[in-house]
């Protein structure tokens, strides 16, 4: 039951991170990015480690989007 | 009862993770993708409460609340950027 559910995350993980490099708009690619992370801390709370989820799902999904966002807003004024 | 109810959860957990990534390959604007990141979101957030349950460990709901806490900040920053704002 949950092996189905580790090969659908795990799926998922290697979809958003194809996605985050051959999308063409660069917003949806950073959002593919952190749907990757989104994904990686799911697994590690059943892979039985819950504070490298806690980590991940702060860093990896909420502030590293917000910060290639603000660099994206810095670095290019049309998109 | 319990197991049944339980294999409906994932049955119901599993399509919405389909669908979802579905829309995120098909999705035409960035708002589509956003809109599927943000069902993943809640999606996942039932993963690890149903996790916890079918594990034993209830500390695993600790990680669910520290997500649902924090889950908004990515679609909030996207959503800033959209209008200009970030």
């Amino acid at each position: 039951m949950i092996e189905i559910l580790m090969i659908i995350l795990c799926t998922g993980i290697l979809v958003s991170g194809i996605l985050a490099v051959r999308l063409d708009s660069l917003v949806g690619a950073v959002v593919s990015a952190g749907l990757a992370s989104l994904f990686a801390s799911v697994t590690y709370v059943i892979l039985a480690a819950p504070d490298v989820a806690m980590t991940e799902a702060s860093i990896g999904s909420a502030l590293s989007t917000a910060i290639f966002l603000y660099a994206l807003r810095r670095t290019r004024e049309d998109d | 009862m319990a197991d049944t109810l339980l294999t409906i959860a994932l049955v119901l957990i599993a399509l919405s993770i389909v669908f979802g990534i579905l829309r995120l390959i098909l999705g035409h604007t960035t708002v589509d993708r956003v809109i599927a990141i943000d069902l993943l979101t809640v999606v996942s957030i039932a993963i690890i409460a149903l996790y916890a349950h079918y594990a034993g460990r209830f500390i695993y709901l600790d990680v669910a609340l520290v997500y649902g806490l924090l889950s908004f900040l990515g679609v909030l920053a996207v959503a800033r950027f959209l209008e200009k704002g970030l």
